[in-house]
């Protein structure tokens, strides 16, 4: 591979474990959704980066386009979830989603 | 290449402000300029379509997505985050770049090329020709969301 894309891979690698580390350690249910969105970030990073190094650019946006689209009906759904979750416990706190009571 | 990398450096640093704003608003708003830098080097990488894909939708509509959502669940009531994992953070982060640096210096011409063929044909011919059953799959994906977020608003009956 070429040099480049080893600058790349340093910086998508730098934002998933941002991503993955937000993640372990925030409460918040907006927030852990943002790092879910940054992780996202490093993946499509590292796809397009991937087919631009060996010449495939194409395949690779087609990918890319894909993986966008879905994250769009991932984050719908999600957020949909996180506003109905603050609906019944009035609070955004990921802890109080352990009680598992109505 | 000096553009890139200081493109790259930008993404990391509004991505990691975003996880780390104390306020909601400013840490979406956060996000959506890592998505702009992102949508800037895709296109500097030849990718017109997912750059245009980047900025337009992920920079913003799920930017609006989640702004209507914090105004949504306005709350008094601020969740209170660990304090250490703030303080934990920024050393965590600089040993893991330390970390990855090294890693990606001894990685250096390791990885072999896989030769491939000169690609042929437009973005739109890739797009939709080259891919089959995966476009059922993409659309049930869409549909499955769509659904989901009538089933999460719907109405509820009075006997709920």
């Amino acid at each position: 591979m070429t040099n480049t894309w080893y600058l790349y891979l340093f910086f998508s690698v730098a934002l998933v474990a941002a991503g993955l580390y937000a993640l372990l350690a925030k409460r918040n249910l907006i927030r852990l959704f943002i790092a879910i969105e940054v992780v996202a970030k490093g993946v499509s990073l590292i796809l397009l980066s991937t087919g631009f190094a060996r010449g495939n650019v194409l395949v690779a946006q087609a990918l890319v386009v894909t993986f966008i689209v879905v994250e769009v009906s991932l984050v719908a759904t999600a957020l949909a979830i996180i506003i109905n979750v603050y609906r019944h416990t009035k609070s955004l706190d990921v802890r109080k989603l352990a009680r598992l009571k109505g | 290449m000096i553009v890139q990398t200081a493109l790259l450096i930008g993404l990391v640093l509004f991505s990691v402000l975003a996880i780390f704003l104390k306020d909601l608003l400013r840490a979406a708003i956060s996000l959506a300029v890592a998505s702009l830098f992102l949508g800037i080097v895709f296109f500097r990488m030849n990718a017109p379509y997912a750059g245009v894909f980047e900025i337009s939708v992920v920079a913003g509509l799920i930017t609006v997505l989640f702004i209507l959502t914090i105004a949504l669940t306005n709350t008094a009531e601020e969740v209170r985050e660990s304090p250490l994992a703030n303080i934990v953070f920024p050393l965590f982060f600089v040993v893991f770049i330390v970390i990855d640096a090294l890693v990606m210096k001894g990685l250096l011409q390791k990885i072999p090329t896989v030769a491939s063929g000169p690609e042929a044909g437009t973005f739109g011919e890739v797009l939709w020709k080259g891919r089959t059953l995966d476009l059922l799959g993409q659309i049930a994906v869409i549909l499955a969301g769509v659904f989901s977020v009538l089933a999460l608003f719907r109405k509820r009956d009075k006997h709920d």
